[in-house]
């Protein structure tokens, strides 16, 4: 059975998630930084009354940081009692995947993704890398103390 | 269970965790009454009482292990009664014993996992309590003089039996009330609750049968009341809101109703012959689910942030040049009006320390068992009440305290004796509110003080050289002051607990006082409430922050020629600025924050604090104002940071960051630290 999956771009990959993951999509604005957090925790934002952390993908990903356009999005998503954002360069497409497109990701793809790559599918021309929100979120806590 | 058992589970789990705390407090009294060989007949019809509403409420919700076990604790207390109120020393246990299993299955309940069944061994020791006893009084002839029809009589144990007879007895009617519970009896605010609590004040409630079967509105429920009272059927039928409800006699026809039968009763009920004690509770005090009291906060948090909204629009309208003199005087009552509103909010939430603190006998009690010390516990908290959301996470704090005070610091009776102390160690616990915004709370006890030496020596540092050093020393994760973990102190579970709760999650303080052989006094200042603080609003490198007011010593100017600096230290570092005859180290709070101010120097105003008892100055660009903020504590891993209290709304959607600038500075102060360690002997 194919579920949905909102797609979203990272300095020009295309990746997907879930839709059942994802709580709602937000654009960016800013975040508030928080002193002491990892480096990939761009900061705060405010979510339907709550305060949530925000992960830059491309921190996560160890890519180099651009500046937000209005076409950043922030890709809210809830990982049981956890609701953790992820900033994206933009997420405009939500898209059907049937489990047969979806293929293991190539060893090589896998190691250099640190695991944050669950599988790849082939929808087209295009590939979509099926990402692993829990892994990319990180359970790492804050350093200091 | 059907959907109306459901509804009353939570006024049932709040009213039997009540009944509990109070039998294991009257227990505990009974057991030294007992081993003084004293009697105290009040203190044996109080516990009769409490577990026999325990059996009668759980008896409502079906639960037939917790009736089984109150019923022969019950019983034992019967004969406890007839003996002139003498719990015999060896009863004891069992009763532990069987409050214990009680409790259990409350819980278990509590969290929809299955009820266990009653532990057959428990049931047959506590069943033969009873065995010194004299047999059941009044039990031939029940049946004779009750009727009920066969579905009901089984619901029955033979003293609620027994109860019906003597309240018949003593010449009150006794009757069968039928309600049958439906939504439009709900949506008159009619519960099966409200109907125990009308019918309370005008009848004893016996028991409460939940029946299965069809009912006049087309339900399938309904609850059977066995009452004893003096009042008119018209006058119970109309508390409970007229027909469907019937009320009926049980009391067999042949035998007129007003008659005494006391001959038929070998023995008058402990319960029933002290009308103080039978009387229906009629107290003002109201129950209610801290998640509704929550959720009136939550509302004036959002009332708060609109305020702070609002106020930010009048000021652009003033700075724009308009007439705002009378606005700006609505604002100010407004504030005020919720402050008011708030203060009577969080009142509602207060609870006694003592109340939270009511189990803590029971704990002394589990260690002197098994530590074999003798220990005895002071309570000294009068009054002082505490927000119910501070005193749940306080309370793990304390029970670890006074574990480790009985499992480390109290000597064995041998010791004590040989130091020439009283063999009995004691426990003190104590509390006053320091200010209108803070509780001081403080666990002594008379023991041997700690070994800074041995604890310096077990974590391979030198020794402390202050008690200050030494309680960080002892907070540290997993130091534990004895080599062989103990079975109830456990090993790692150590003062790092204490210490997290306390200055991490509150935001409190907790300092250690010791003397070698004299004993030693843990004192934990926390906020009487977490949820909203007053605080300063303040600019730091372009970004908005928060601190909280009572953090605050001191908010002091900084004026840069007259600083000192250290010469070793780099431009931004510390320095020392002077403040009353003191030298207070200065820290530029970008510098812990990480962020770049494009400055020279520190900020112009700095906010003074306390870290580990010493001031130290934090220094900012601006202050922006005071005033009232809802804190939110961050819950996520990823941003949980020490310094950081939680997240704000000032109004713009943005969260801003309340910081906890002592452990900012501890945390993150890292050279600074060594800087205003030699500030300690400065001092005047």
């Amino acid at each position: 059975m194919s579920t949905l999956h909102v797609v979203f771009k990272v300095a020009g990959a295309e990746y997907a998630i879930p839709a059942s993951e994802v709580m709602q999509m937000e654009s960016f604005t800013s975040a508030t930084p928080v002193p002491g957090a990892p480096t990939h925790v761009a900061g705060l934002m405010q979510v339907r009354g709550r305060v949530v952390p925000v992960v830059d993908a491309r921190a996560r990903f160890g890519l180099p940081p651009v500046d937000r356009t209005l076409d950043s999005r922030v890709v809210v998503g809830q990982l049981g009692s956890r609701t953790v954002g992820l900033l994206v360069d933009s997420a405009r497409e939500v898209m059907k995947l049937a489990p047969e497109q979806l293929q293991p990701p190539p060893p090589m793809v896998a190691e250099q993704a640190q695991g944050f790559v669950k599988a790849v599918a082939q929808v087209g021309p295009r590939l979509v890398m099926l990402i692993d929100f829990s892994r990319v979120i990180g359970e790492e806590k804050a350093h200091g103390g | 269970m059907s959907v109306d058992l459901a509804d009353f589970l939570p006024a049932y789990l709040t009213e039997v965790e009540e009944l509990l705390s109070a039998a294991n407090a009257q227990l505990l009294a009974l057991e030294t009454a007992a081993r003084q060989r004293s009697a105290s007949p009040r203190t044996v019809r109080e516990l009769f009482r409490a577990l026999h509403t325990i059996k009668g409420l759980s008896a409502m919700v079906d639960v037939e292990p917790i009736v089984s076990i109150a019923h022969w604790m019950e019983t034992a207390l019967r004969h406890a009664d007839q003996a002139g109120g003498r719990l015999p020393e060896a009863s004891v246990e069992p009763m532990m014993e069987g409050l214990r299993a009680i409790e259990q299955r409350v819980r278990q309940l509590a969290t929809g996992a299955h009820v266990s069944e009653a532990p057959r061994e428990l049931l047959e020791r506590l069943e033969a309590l009873e065995g010194t006893g004299r047999g059941h009084p009044g039990q031939q002839g029940t049946s004779a003089m009750l009727q009920l029809e066969p579905a009901l009589a089984t619901k029955l144990s033979a003293s609620d039996q027994e109860q019906l007879l003597a309240g018949i007895a003593s010449g009150r009617r006794a009757l069968r009330m039928d309600y049958v519970p439906s939504a439009e009896r709900a949506a008159q605010g009619l519960t099966i609750n409200t109907v125990r609590e009308r019918v309370g004040h005008l009848a004893e409630i016996v028991k409460v049968v939940p029946m299965a079967g069809a009912t006049p509105g087309g339900g399938n429920l309904t609850f059977a009341l066995l009452l004893l009272t003096g009042a008119e059927d018209s006058v119970l039928l109309e508390a409970v809101g007229g027909p469907p409800a019937t009320v009926q006699s049980i009391v067999e026809p042949s035998l007129p109703e007003t008659t005494p039968i006391s001959d038929l009763l070998a023995e008058p009920l402990a319960p029933n012959e002290e009308g103080a004690v039978v009387e229906p509770r009629r107290s003002n005090v109201l129950r209610v689910e801290v998640t509704r009291l929550d959720d009136a906060l939550e509302r004036l948090a959002a009332l708060v942030v609109s305020r702070s909204k609002l106020a930010r629009a009048v000021k652009e309208l003033t700075d724009a040049g308009v007439q705002t003199r009378e606005l700006v005087q609505v604002l100010h009552e407004n504030a005020r009006q919720l402050r008011d509103l708030r203060a009577s909010i969080l009142h509602l939430r207060m609870v006694r320390v003592r109340d939270v603190l009511d189990r803590l006998p029971l704990l002394i009690r589990g260690l002197r068992r098994s530590t074999g010390k003798l220990v005895r516990l002071e309570l000294d908290v009068g009054e002082a009440e505490l927000d119910k959301a501070v005193a749940d996470r306080l309370l793990p704090a304390i029970v670890h305290l006074v574990r480790n005070a009985v499992d480390h610091a109290l000597e064995s009776p041998q010791e004590r004796r040989a130091a020439g102390k009283p063999e009995e160690g004691v426990v003190r616990l104590a509390c006053h509110a320091r200010s209108s915004a803070r509780l001081e709370l403080t666990v002594s006890d008379d023991g041997r003080g700690v070994d800074a030496a041995a604890a310096a020596a077990r974590a391979g540092v030198p020794v402390p050289a202050s008690s200050t050093e030494l309680l960080e020393l002892l907070c540290r994760p997993g130091l534990s002051t004895r080599v062989s973990a103990s079975a109830t102190s456990g090993r790692g579970m150590g003062m790092d607990i204490v210490k997290r709760i306390t200055v991490d999650q509150l935001g409190g303080e907790l300092s250690l006082d010791t003397k070698p052989g004299q004993g030693t006094t843990f004192s934990l200042g926390v906020p009487l409430t977490i949820t909203i603080v007053d605080a300063f609003v303040f600019e730091c490198a372009a970004l908005r922050y928060a601190v909280a007011v009572s953090a605050v010593e001191e908010i002091i100017e900084v004026d840069a020629a007259s600083l000192v600096r250290p010469p070793s230290l780099a431009n931004g570092g510390v320095a020392l600025v002077e403040r009353r005859g003191q030298a207070v180290p200065l820290v530029p709070l970008e510098r812990l924050l990480q962020r770049e101010s494009g400055r020279e120097g520190p900020g112009p105003k700095a906010f003074v604090v306390r870290q580990r008892g010493t001031p130290v100055a934090f220094a900012v660009d601006k202050l922006l104002g005071q005033q009232e903020i809802v804190l939110r504590t961050l819950e996520d891993p990823l941003v949980q940071v020490p310094g950081v209290a939680g997240a704000t709304d000032l109004g713009d959607g943005q969260p801003t960051l309340v910081l906890d600038l002592p452990s900012l500075g501890a945390a993150r102060g890292g050279a600074s630290r060594m800087e205003y360690v030699p500030q300690k002997g400065g001092v005047a």
